[in-house]
């Protein structure tokens, strides 16, 4: 196993340089110009904007910048941000535990709902409730994030607060983060919306490979030899339907350090994907450049640990 | 496996019941966050023989606090090293200058006693010596004395090449700064800098804080100084006393404030960068007032009258249209373009026909619901505004004659077509602009009017970064690559701009010229010129209103609207006199709730 994960990791490593490559080049050709912003500003003479483009070293060739920033990268040093002039590495330090919080408790009630409504629409596969699940989650999945949020804020904040009941926070007020109630009560509506958007996706995942399982020769075996259905389903189907699943939420849980920009956003959450976005709106590379690399070198990390994982949990797959 | 259904469906059923018993119970008020001690400190005057205090007032049970929300963070709150109204915005509540510009656009002592006139003194015969006189028994909020010895620092401070200031321009034209005693500071400049107002004072588009000696002297690198990124010693009404990045920022008052200890015991600002969020917070009274509103939300927030209030600012900033002037050849070998601008914009009646046939007015009413108003000249809503000029009224018929009087005549297809340097030339032409609702919402206001005189609008919109991208990067205004464009700007407080000179029009030679308008005109460039002759204030006026009349009668740009500033704010809060956009802190300490 060891020498598995230890080629794995020199795969990775290579993988790692080509996406710092990739990266860099589509952050300066996709992203916004840092210096747009000061292009009409009447204090700034063309002498200062220059002194200015040379200080953020946007003047060094590209393949120089480059060069420049790995180095640093390579030792830990995600360097200054252009324009709050604040270590990037501290910078995401200060936001990811937010984000973490947020999503990981979104993927785990994601995942939790997901496998109740999977298990009952397979189990009573074109029931009534099977399509009253399905029709619903479908809703939920094809709604923009912007819109359940804000439809969320718009009834449990502002109309029940209007009509005279208990009412949830906006995220635009100021709260204390380290009292664990206030937390949870902020918590509430964004991963109520991210929820309502991703259930379905997982839902349907476990529906059908559920589906697939129940199917076998090994379930009507364990049928004839008189088990229970619920030992059946949970036992023996379960188990092996739920397998893929540890691939897909293995795979999801780097993107999850990316942050939900919109959720983020619309409820004034602290995290990873409103620094991303708000300073890659400004062309800020240096705060860009440094969110990529943590959620990339997340990705390749946890692929590594997923498919070690998937070993473990199902015996038929060997190291090679 | 059983077990484990069972743990789980628990999980759930308990993580169904937390969910819906943390509702927020109706009558909670939010717990006010403070670091300092909770002990009460009274109210005082301003201090005349010693500090009253030595670190922020702590915020008392049951304190006034309100909370903002504003749509961005800043980045630095020392404004020499940023460029956002967010900083200068927080500048204004923690780090004053010795001036700034009230509600009315008057010009007004902060630190000083008084602003230098040539009456008092303070501005001598040559105009290359002002002398500030400051307060007596002004202290920073940590109890130090401010003087006169702290201005002289701020000039050393920004001109150290050690320290990467955005831009030390006029700060750059000073050749001494004096100071005879702690309360005296004589400035004395190598040139005429008739903007000198603007140095070492609060306003918008500038910001002048005073920065503290006994901190920062001695050191280097000041852009990356922890104190410039968030001040703990400050001089204005509030202190910053707590800063959670991405999140909000605490702020309580500065025992040692010149005009005595603000009336709020607690400002808090939350970083909201959804105004629908801001919108539905003032609703619950999550937060008490946001400031980004834009333009298209004023009637969304004046429908939520009486809890909301809607307050609408106009400013000294505008949104214009204008031509592209630019010639290959320029005008007397200077002022070149890199290639030539719509070949009927060089016609006056083309200009005047295509102002008096978008009918300003009605989108003012209609899209802005009648807020804000069509200004005569890009001075508006301040001092300099001249005055004797009235906008254009909206004159389709007039429109159409003069096009007619050009020689563009209607083709079939509807459209004018005439002839210009002996090519045979469409009215049809290209508008671009960035992507912003307001800004598509009156495009296509102003294609239909223009439609209806026989000239075809053609509106492009860009995302902002790219609409307002340097001539390096290949961006369509500094290349002069467009016909017609339009977006905000504004000169004030001070109102010299060599926007319209010759020598700023970008080319090959000249990449980072300002002149977006790519216009060569020398009668203008002296116009102008003569506005920076004298720093007499009255002086600079009458050159300004002759060059305001020279750009308006030659129907140079098209005046679109003066820019508002929209706010909302809930009724329990007092914000006084609100002034420009970003001038708007500058009474904070005023501020207060009923």
């Amino acid at each position: 196993m060891w020498t598995y994960i230890a080629r794995r990791a020199i795969q990775a490593s290579f993988t790692l340089l080509i996406i710092t490559v990739l990266c860099f080049i589509l952050t300066r050709f996709g992203s916004a110009d840092p210096m747009a912003q000061y292009a009409n500003n009447p204090n700034m003479s063309a002498a200062d904007k220059e002194a200015l483009r040379e200080r953020l070293g946007l003047n060094a060739p590209l393949p120089v910048q480059y060069f420049k920033w790995l180095g640093l990268a390579l030792q830990g040093d995600l360097g200054i941000s252009f324009f709050s002039k604040q270590p990037v590495g501290e910078m995401i330090a200060q936001r990811l535990p937010n984000t973490v919080i947020l999503m990981f408790t979104t993927e785990i009630v994601t995942v939790s709902i997901a496998l109740l409504l999977g298990i009952i629409s397979a189990v009573k596969q074109y029931s009534a409730t099977d399509n009253v699940i399905t029709a619903f989650s479908f809703i939920g999945f094809s709604m923009p994030i912007f819109f359940s949020a804000l439809g969320l804020m718009l009834i449990f904040a502002v109309k029940f607060k209007e009509w005279g009941l208990p009412y949830m926070p906006t995220g635009a007020d100021v709260w204390d983060k380290k009292d664990p109630l206030e937390y949870i009560q902020h918590m509430v509506l964004p991963v109520s919306a991210l929820v309502i958007v991703q259930v379905a996706g997982y839902a349907r995942f476990v529906r059908s490979s559920l589906l697939e399982v129940l199917g076998l020769d090994y379930i009507r075996t364990a049928r004839a030899k008189g088990l229970t259905s619920r030992v059946v389903l949970f036992k023996h189907a379960l188990r092996n339907a739920a397998l893929p699943l540890v691939t897909i939420v293995g795979l999801d849980i780097p993107f999850l350090l990316g942050g939900a920009i919109v959720t983020e956003s619309v409820f004034a959450w602290p995290g990873m994907g409103r620094l991303f976005w708000e300073y890659a709106q400004r062309g800020d590379f240096p705060v860009v450049l440094g969110v990529l690399l943590i959620i990339s070198t997340a990705v390749v990390i946890f692929t590594i640990i997923t498919d070690v994982l998937y070993t473990l949990v199902d015996p038929r797959i060997q190291f090679t | 496996m059983k077990k484990n259904l069972y743990f789980l469906l628990s999980l759930l059923v308990l993580a169904s019941v937390i969910l819906a018993a943390c509702g927020t119970p109706a009558t909670e008020a939010p717990a006010p966050a403070t670091e300092a001690p909770a002990t009460e400190v009274p109210a005082t005057e301003a201090p005349v023989m010693g500090p009253a205090g030595t670190e922020p007032i702590a915020f008392p049970d049951g304190g006034k606090t309100v909370t903002g929300a504003w749509s961005q963070e800043p980045d630095n709150i020392v404004p020499y090293y940023s460029q956002m109204s967010y900083a200068v915005w927080i500048a204004q509540l923690t780090l004053v200058g010795l001036g700034e510009w009230d509600a009315d656009g008057n010009f007004v002592p902060e630190l000083a006693v008084d602003v230098p006139t040539a009456d008092n003194g303070g501005v001598s015969a040559d105009g290359l010596t002002i002398t500030w006189q400051l307060k007596e028994g002004l202290y920073w909020s940590d109890g130090e004395p401010l003087t006169s010895a702290d201005v002289k620092f701020t000039w050393e401070s920004v001109m150290d090449p050690a320290n990467a200031v955005l831009s030390r321009t006029g700060y750059d034209k000073i050749a001494s700064v004096e100071t005879p005693d702690d309360y005296t500071v004589v400035i004395t400049f190598s040139e005429l800098y008739p903007a000198w107002q603007t140095l070492f004072t609060q306003g918008p588009n500038n910001a002048g804080s005073i920065l503290p000696k006994h901190i920062l002297e001695g050191q280097t690198g000041l852009e990356s100084n922890a104190f410039i990124h968030q001040p703990n010693v400050g001089s204005g009404p509030f202190v910053i006393t707590e800063w959670v990045p991405g999140d909000y920022m605490t702020l309580l008052p500065n025992p040692n404030f010149y005009a005595g200890r603000a009336k709020l015991d607690q400002v808090q600002i939350k970083f909201v960068p959804d105004p629908e969020t801001a919108l539905a917070a003032l609703q619950t009274g999550d937060v008490d007032w946001y400031p980004d509103f834009s333009e298209s939300d004023i009637e969304t927030v004046g429908a939520l009258e009486p809890a909301v209030h809607l307050l609408v600012v106009p400013g000294a900033s505008f949104e214009h249209y204008f031509f592209n002037m630019g010639t290959v050849e320029g005008v007397d070998g200077q002022g070149k373009s890199d290639v030539d601008g719509f070949c009927p914009f060089k016609d006056i009646k083309v200009r005047k026909a295509i102002t008096l046939g978008i009918n300003r007015q009605a989108f003012v009413d209609s899209l802005l619901a009648g807020k804000t108003s069509v200004p005569a000249t890009q001075w508006p809503n301040s001092g300099w505004t001249n005055t004797s000029l009235q906008p254009d009224a909206y004159d389709p018929d007039g429109a159409a004659a003069l096009l007619e009087e050009a020689g563009y005549t209607l083709g079939a297809d509807g459209i004018r077509h005439g002839d210009c340097n002996g090519t045979d030339t469409k009215l049809s032409f290209n508008f671009e602009t960035t992507t912003k609702q307001i800004r598509v919402d009156i495009a296509l206001a102003v294609q239909s009017d223009l439609a209806k005189i026989g000239v075809e609008f053609k509106p492009i919109h860009t995302p902002a970064g790219t609409f307002f991208g340097s001539y390096a990067d290949g961006a369509n205004m500094p290349l002069g690559k467009f016909d017609m464009a339009g977006y905000t700007t504004g000169f004030y407080p001070d109102p010299f701009s060599d926007n319209f000179f010759c020598s700023q029009i970008p080319n090959a030679e000249n990449g980072a010229g300002n002149n977006n308008y790519h216009l060569c005109d020398p009668a203008l460039d002296e116009l102008l010129t003569a506005v920076n002759a004298s720093a007499d204030p009255a002086v600079r006026k009458t050159a300004l209103d002759a060059a305001q009349k020279y750009i308006y009668d030659n129907y140079y740009v098209v005046m679109a609207y003066a820019r508002a500033n929209v706010l909302g704010y809930v009724d329990r809060i007092e914000m006084g006199d609100m002034s420009d956009y970003s001038n708007r802190n500058w009474n904070a300490e005023a501020w207060n709730v009923k």
